[in-house]
């Protein structure tokens, strides 16, 4: 079964209609490369996926549940009730837990942290001390010696060690789309959505950008997601390929496949692929 | 950057460090209730009630981003809580921090709920009408049974006898004589106690998953909520500590005065004007900004308290002051805090962290378990950031 299916997924924006009936699948343990040409709607894909869009219409299955769609209202600790009507979908805050974590193409982190702390929050869904226990400390010492450390160890895997104790702002782009991904590994995800995490580097930095996705993958087994526009490494590195024009899907396969279509070719005319 | 002393934390310098700083700190908290003047003590139990009011704001404003005008109301319901517990059921004044702090919470909670939906300039409003009711609710014909109207309540305090009355341990008297009002330096502690204690829960939050969530919200609330954090919860929880602390020094502010009036300063909007002046003069989002700021507010207002008498003002600055008919001391305050403004727009804990680099730095543990790649232990530290004490 594919751990992501996306079912006729529809977002407007006022007169734009930025999905239009999108549908696709991927399956578990692949490296998916989603492209297409600014505006063709990725990023939005992604934020239907995070729950910050609503659409207008459709499905996204998520091993097979359905997080965009009417589900029965659920109250903390007493979870179902009846007769309190219906919620929109699985509320953001919950896609973390169901282990899908996301980098965003323009930067989203803190900036008053430092690294450190940033990666830290990208590990909030794996902890549990809430403000009861934050205020009296039971507990918290340890957590945060284990989140501190779990946080410490992927700066250093992804190369930011020397700088943990920055504040973000700051910091060069290409640096903080390295964090980035280091915040996302840090929710221990099983599914990894990465929005052009190669968008600031160097040719050499988009290589070794390659091969760590695909060493994050197989250590952590993870399914990722990838938006890139440096065409070389998302067909080096993906298992399949969808392409993307106007919101809706116009090729679908493995690379090689992608590549040689003749509507990706023209949807990219022009842009030097 | 070179420091002049490189200390790192967690190795002994660090630990004697915090010892001296410790140390200092209870020596003058030691020293003023048995040995200081009365004016004097007077002097740090006012600026400790602002101190608990402007910390429990930091932890919404500072540290949530989540702007209130209206934590005057709060004060007040700590206030009024005392007053209406110990003035009209006899209860002992300790016994209404808890009921307090509890009360707030529930109300900041309830106020939360429509914050939580706008943000910035709304929700400044939202909460100054907030603020600017509450007096006027207080003095409510309806209330007066409960509230003792625009008057309010006396005899709201504690209601010591006219008998000397003192506590030594082993010869130590740490309460001074405590009879009728007399009893300053008891005040003192109570006044202390409320800012250890708030000043210990927002350390605690702060410094855990849930004060992290709370920066992550201030600093970018999208990307917090695809951290996992429930947002309508973390700043209703937020709003209700804040709420409940803030409620303590009020608590503080009728026993002190043995009554309580809607009128009184920290009870109008002025309290919560005041609040957020000291909070952002000290250093909004750092734990001793608030302190910092109260104290220097309680000292620049005592100081030019007696300066309408125009023979007062220190001779330097005489001259600029010869046109005020009334005290400048507002004045004096407000220019401090234009200028601060501009010299420091993240406060006086700002300037420290700006150059306390130079003179001393404090190396954070490294963090990371050091498995796996080897490159961690030898990888030098960049930068680092001085942390807290
Ligand atoms: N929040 C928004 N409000 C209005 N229009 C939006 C919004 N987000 C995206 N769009 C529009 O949707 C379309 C797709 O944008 P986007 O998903 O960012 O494309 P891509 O990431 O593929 O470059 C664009 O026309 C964009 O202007
Ligand atoms: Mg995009």
């Amino acid at each position: 079964m594919s751990l992501l299916e996306v079912r006729d997924i529809t977002v407007r924006f006022g007169g734009i209609v930025a999905l239009d009936g999108l549908s696709f699948s991927i399956d578990e343990g692949q490296i998916c490369g989603l492209i297409g040409p600014n505006g063709a709607g990725k990023t939005t894909m992604f934020n239907v996926v995070s729950r910050i869009y609503q659409p207008a219409s459709g499905q996204v299955l998520y091993r097979g549940n359905d997080l965009v769609g009417a589900r029965p209202r659920r109250l903390p600790l007493l979870g179902e009730v009846p007769f309190l009507g219906h919620q929109v979908g699985v509320p953001a805050h919950e896609i973390a837990n169901l282990g899908i974590a996301r980098t965003f193409q323009n930067l989203a982190l803190f900036p008053s942290m430092s690294l450190l702390e940033n990666v830290m929050v990208g590990a909030h869904s794996q902890g549990h001390v809430g403000f009861g226990r934050a205020i009296t400390r039971i507990g918290t010492a340890k957590e945060n010696r284990v989140t501190r450390d779990f946080a410490g160890d992927l700066l250093v895997q992804l190369g930011l060690g020397p700088l943990m104790f920055r504040p973000a702002a700051g910091l060069p782009f290409g640096t903080l789309k390295r964090l980035e991904i280091a915040r996302a590994l840090a929710a221990r995800p099983s599914f990894l959505l990465m929005d052009e995490p190669a968008s600031g580097l160097t040719h050499g930095e988009v290589d070794e950008l390659g091969d760590t996705i695909v060493t994050i993958r197989d250590q952590f087994s993870l399914t990722v997601l990838l938006v890139e526009h440096h065409m070389s490494m998302v067909m080096s590195i993906s298992d399949r390929v969808v392409a993307m024009e106007f919101g809706r899907k116009i090729a679908e396969g493995t690379p090689f496949e992608v590549q040689s279509d003749q509507r990706v070719i023209d949807a990219y005319l022009g842009t030097g692929v | 950057m070179k420091s002049l002393v490189t200390i790192h934390e967690g190795r002994a310098a660090n630990w004697a460090l915090r010892l001296v700083a410790g140390a200092a700190v209870i020596g003058v908290m030691l020293w003023v209730p048995t040995h200081g003047s009365n004016p004097l003590i007077d002097q740090f139990t006012n600026a400790f009630v602002l101190m608990a009011a402007a910390m429990s704001l930091n932890l919404l404003l500072g540290y949530t981003g989540q702007i209130s005008l209206g934590h005057n109301a709060f004060f007040g319901i700590g206030a009024y809580a005392t007053g209406i517990i110990v003035s009209r059921w006899g209860w002992s004044p300790l016994v209404t921090f808890p009921i307090a702090f509890i009360v707030a919470f529930v109300i900041g909670v309830l106020v939360s709920l429509p914050a939580l939906r706008i943000k910035g300039i709304y929700l400044a409003l939202v909460t100054l009408a907030l603020g600017l009711v509450f007096p006027q609710f207080i003095k409510w014909r309806k209330l007066t049974w409960l509230t003792g109207g625009p008057r309010g309540l006396d005899n709201a305090g504690f209601n010591f006898s006219k008998k000397r009355r003192t506590y030594e341990i082993f010869g130590w008297n740490p309460f001074g004589d405590m009879r009728g009002q007399g009893a300053k330096p008891f005040y003192f502690w109570i006044a202390a106690g409320v800012v250890v204690i708030t000043y210990l829960v927002c350390r605690g939050v702060v410094k855990s998953r849930s004060g992290r969530s709370l920066i992550a919200i201030r600093d970018n609330e999208t990307a917090a909520a695809v951290m996992g954090v429930n947002l309508a919860g973390t700043k209703a929880m937020a709003f209700g500590i804040s709420a409940g602390l803030c409620a303590l020094p009020g608590c503080v502010s009728t026993i002190l005065t043995n009554n309580v009036v809607p009128d009184s300063t920290f009870l109008s909007i002025a309290g919560s004007i005041t609040f957020l002046i000291v909070m952002v003069i000290g250093g909004a989002g750092s734990l001793w900004g608030p302190i910092i700021g109260s104290g220097l507010y309680v000292f620049i207002t005592q100081k030019t308290g007696d300066w309408s008498d125009e023979k007062n003002i220190p001779a330097i600055i005489r001259p600029f002051f010869s046109w005020a008919k009334t005290s400048p001391g507002t004045g004096i305050f407000a220019v401090t805090l234009i200028a601060l403004m501009f010299v420091a727009p993240r406060g006086i804990v700002g300037v420290w962290h700006q150059h306390s680099p130079r003179l001393m730095r404090i190396v954070p543990r490294r963090a990371g378990t050091g498995t796996g790649t080897g490159t961690l232990v030898d990888t030098p530290v960049d930068d680092t950031v001085a942390g807290e004490l």
